[in-house]
């Protein structure tokens, strides 16, 4: 029944893994790790490429995906071990649907000076006056998806101007590109969007960003997801984590604080090889993320009781049920 | 009503853009109330005759003409066909009530003369019928009552009975010559059954092959009204006997010459 | 010695029993083994709801309202799309089939872009039309104005010459001709068009939901996907199969209603 159930997921997943078949999980070294081809993975380039993981044990296997959600669910099926992705309502419910995975440490946060997301008016609403997301009552705004963290940026954006849910009409199209497009075409009075789109948005005179999520909204927008199968097998679980915070950490000295020079050069370089992304939309594009790989307190709690209070995850879930960071104390007692 | 046939030539292109030279100087007079049937070999042109007559083809020289009272409500001309060409999306009654319609007779009208003839031509109680639950013999019949309900001077009948069994056949022609004796309509009639051309019509006209002339005009020495009997009259087998012979020698010749 | 023995029946060969309640048990069965396969617990919900939690989940749904939202949302736009589809794929079917000036214009525009996958167009449908109801019912529209039109010329050039001929030789012009003649004689293909149509329409349907919509058949499943909640999927899904059902027995119905002369 097992492999029944993993042969639907596989089913879902054969359109959506870039990378090729490996090793049947939980056997021999090689940890089954899925990743976006995005700079947002570039903590977990750095460690396969510097050897970091390997240091400790563990052979980490890279397969690409091209949207967040099939990371989750791969992990829910144990197709993956080990996977970075961004934490949507869609992952939620995973969990509230009774299948165990395990949120184990920082991937990605919204933070000041590092934004990763961003809300852009129109360009002749903002001449016009609309400023604040006050001014957008009534409006429209595009995002990919219900459920995304983008729709999560609106809803608590709207929360603190003390807003209500229905203030605003949210619209789902899919994908970055049709919001980019939308918008450009003036379908949309209002786009939340990421980059490279709020660069090529604003220079394109389509947009005008009034809201830096990471500024005045931090949150963990991402994080590493262990499958319940690879969190059992506790010493291989702690291993990888180890070489995830000493990359981690190289990450932070090298890109977060430095900001240039040549150790940032590298960085940028070896993320270039794996993602085939022009250097200066690189640079642009790293997100912020604690140096030891520890989660915001409290956050991803907030999250859940959130979506649920929306009626978009179907079940309250207990932080217990959903985070664990043992492995991470573990691994950090073992580094100092 | 008289139909004076003068002079009347057709050429037609075929598939492959030859011309067919179907009816060559053709003349003819109909008088009110005669019975005239066309005979001749398959392919002579009858047909092609027929239609001119009835404005469904233009001839290419010569012109066809009709002298004779003309009331409103009624037709000059109305044709039987040989395959009933009934709609099929209609009732019996309704495509009875076609031609009316097409007269632009009133609806109230249409529905009492579609009944009449209906009645006539014994399709009484089979008005909400549709042509697909009917048989041939019935469709023929609802196809005349058709034809007669929009009271036309000139009755054109092209090959009506010609897919039907022998004995239906038999039946609908004796139920045709009882109609003519009611109506007294102006009838043309083509067949290429010479014994149904003697049997029905007044004067029988044989045509050539093609291209199609008059080859001959055969008076029929038959009393009306037509009874069985007369079958086996010297009158009736010596007209069968003429114009066989008449035909047989273009027949022979069409049958070397046509491949279609 | 002579015998006398009975003529052998030979058409046991030829039967082909029915069997109806086999059919039934079929699909009983089917989910009987599929509540049984969700009952033991080994397959996640999330992967595999049961008949029973999407037959739950539907009707806590259509207590809602939420079902009705999204069934009369997308019932309006297969019922506005497929009707504007279908009134223009007749018109220019008649038209083309009728006239050979809209044939000369009509024929190598439509042939040109009748190939065009109509959901590729959805996207530009979405930047000429807007977001909302216009470019879904538009997608829709000319998913089934396409197999109409076509459908309706096929017909209209096969109608018999003879009846054509029968119908001139009482006297019916142009326009009798068309309304008495033409139409009815395409009829049955046209009924055949608005099957295919019906059947994209839906597809359609789903795809133009799943951009920029906020109620729907179509939203329904894609939200659902989105948020993992596998239940309301299914519940989606039956729905749409269930509607795929009743709308192609509907034209069937309308079919024999409308076409009575065939059998």
């Amino acid at each position: 029944m097992r492999l029944f159930a993993r042969g639907i997921a596989a089913l879902a997943l054969a359109a959506c893994a870039l990378g090729g078949a490996g090793e049947v999980p939980g056997q021999g070294a090689k940890v089954r790790l899925g990743v976006l081809k995005l700079t947002s993975s570039a903590v977990l380039f750095l460690g396969a490429e510097k050897g970091y993981f390997r240091e400790f044990g563990v052979e980490p296997e890279l397969v690409f995906f091209d949207a967040a959600q099939p990371i989750a669910v791969a992990i829910a099926s144990g197709d993956l071990d080990v996977g970075a992705t961004g934490l949507t309502a869609g992952l939620y419910n995973i969990v509230a649907g009774g299948v165990k995975i395990w949120i184990v440490a920082d991937k990605g946060r919204e933070w000041p000076d590092h934004n990763l997301t961003a809300l852009l008016v129109r360009r002749d609403l903002y001449d016009a006056g609309a400023r604040t997301l006050r001014d957008l009552k009534g409006r429209t705004i595009g995002v990919t998806q219900i459920g995304s963290t983008f729709h999560y940026n609106v809803g608590r954006l709207l929360e603190r101007e003390g807003m209500a849910p229905g203030d605003v009409e949210i619209v789902p199209l899919q994908s970055l590109g049709a919001v980019a497009d939308a918008l450009q075409a003036k379908r949309l009075d209002a786009a939340a969007t990421a980059e490279p789109f709020v660069s090529r948005l604003e220079s394109s005179g389509a947009g005008v960003t009034i809201i830096r999520t990471g500024d005045s909204l931090p949150w963990q927008i991402a994080a590493m997801l262990y499958s319940d199968t690879f969190a059992r097998d506790r010493r291989r679980a702690v291993a990888f984590m180890r070489g995830y915070v000493k990359s981690s950490r190289h990450y932070f000295d090298a890109v977060l604080r430095k900001k240039s020079g040549p150790e940032f050069d590298e960085v940028v370089a070896i993320t270039a090889t794996y993602t085939g992304a022009r250097p200066e939309l690189i640079r642009r594009g790293f997100p912020y993320q604690d140096r030891d790989g520890r989660l915001m307190p409290g956050d991803i709690g907030r999250q859940t009781a959130w979506w649920y209070a929306r009626g978009l995850v179907k079940a309250p879930i207990a932080a217990t049920g959903i985070v664990d960071e043992s492995f991470l104390r573990e691994a950090l007692e073992g580094l100092k | 009503m008289r139909v004076v046939i003068d002079r009347v030539s057709k050429t037609y292109a075929d598939r492959r853009g030859q011309a067919i030279e179907a009816l060559r100087d053709v003349s003819l007079t109909v008088e009110s109330e005669e019975f005239v049937a066309l005979v001749g070999p398959s392919g002579c042109g009858k047909s092609t005759l027929l239609n001119v007559v009835a404005g469904l083809t233009r001839p290419s020289a010569g012109a066809v003409e009709l002298e004779g009272d003309f009331a409103p409500g009624r037709s000059a001309t109305a044709m039987v066909f040989q395959e009933s060409a009934l709609f099929p999306w209609r009732t019996v009654q309704a495509n009875v009530e076609f031609g009316l319609e097409e007269l632009g007779v009133a609806p109230a009208e249409r529905v009492r003369r579609a009944r009449e003839h209906l009645a006539l031509t014994g399709l009484a109680g089979f008005e909400t019928r549709y042509p697909h639950q009917l048989s041939g013999g019935m469709r023929q019949r609802v196809g005349i009552a058709r034809a007669l309900a929009v009271d036309p001077a000139v009755l054109l009948m092209d090959e009506p009975f010609s897919a039907l069994d022998a004995q239906t056949r038999r039946l609908l022609q004796e139920e045709l010559l009882t109609i003519r004796e009611r109506t007294r309509k102006t009838i043309v009639y083509v067949t290429h059954t010479i014994q149904e051309a003697v049997w029905l019509a007044d004067r029988v006209v044989v045509l050539s092959r093609r291209p199609g002339r008059v080859l001959a005009t055969v008076p029929i020495p038959l009393g009306r009204p037509r009874t069985e009997a007369q079958l086996v009259e010297p009158g009736f087998v010596g007209a069968v006997e003429r114009l066989w012979s008449l035909i047989k020698a273009e027949a022979l010749g069409a049958l070397r010459e046509a491949p279609a | 010695m002579s015998v006398r023995v009975p003529v052998p029946d030979r058409t046991r060969v030829l039967e082909r029993r029915e069997h109806p309640v086999v059919r039934v048990l079929a699909l009983a069965g089917l989910l009987v083994l599929w509540e049984l396969v969700t009952r033991t617990g080994r397959v996640p919900s999330l992967f595999l709801p049961s008949p029973l939690d999407v037959i739950q989940s539907g009707v806590e749904m259509l207590r809602s309202g939420e079902l009705v939202t999204d069934v009369l949302t997308s019932l309006r736009r297969v019922v506005l799309g497929v009707g504007l589809g279908a009134l223009g794929g007749v018109s220019v079917g008649l038209a083309i089939g009728i006239s050979r000036l809209a044939e000369a214009v009509g024929n190598p525009l439509i042939a040109a872009t009748f190939p065009i996958p109509k959901i590729a167009l959805l996207p530009l449908l979405i930047l000429w039309l807007g977001i909302g109801e216009a470019s879904k019912v538009a997608v829709i529209t000319l998913g089934v104005f396409f197999p109409m039109a076509i459908n309706t010329y096929a017909g209209v050039r096969s109608a018999d010459p003879l009846l054509i001929r029968a119908a001139v030789s009482f006297g019916a012009g142009r326009w009798s001709l068309i309304r008495k003649v033409l139409l009815p004689s395409a009829l049955p293909m046209i009924f055949a068009g608005l099957k295919l149509g019906a059947g994209t329409s839906l597809l359609l349907l789903v795809a133009a939901e799943m951009i920029a919509a906020n109620a729907g058949i179509g939203f329904l499943v894609l939200h659902a996907q989105n948020l993992m909640e596998t239940t309301k999927l299914m519940v989606g899904i039956v729905l749409l199969s269930v509607l795929g059902v009743l709308t192609h027995w509907l034209l069937v119905r309308c079919e024999r209603a409308a076409i009575p002369w065939t059998t």
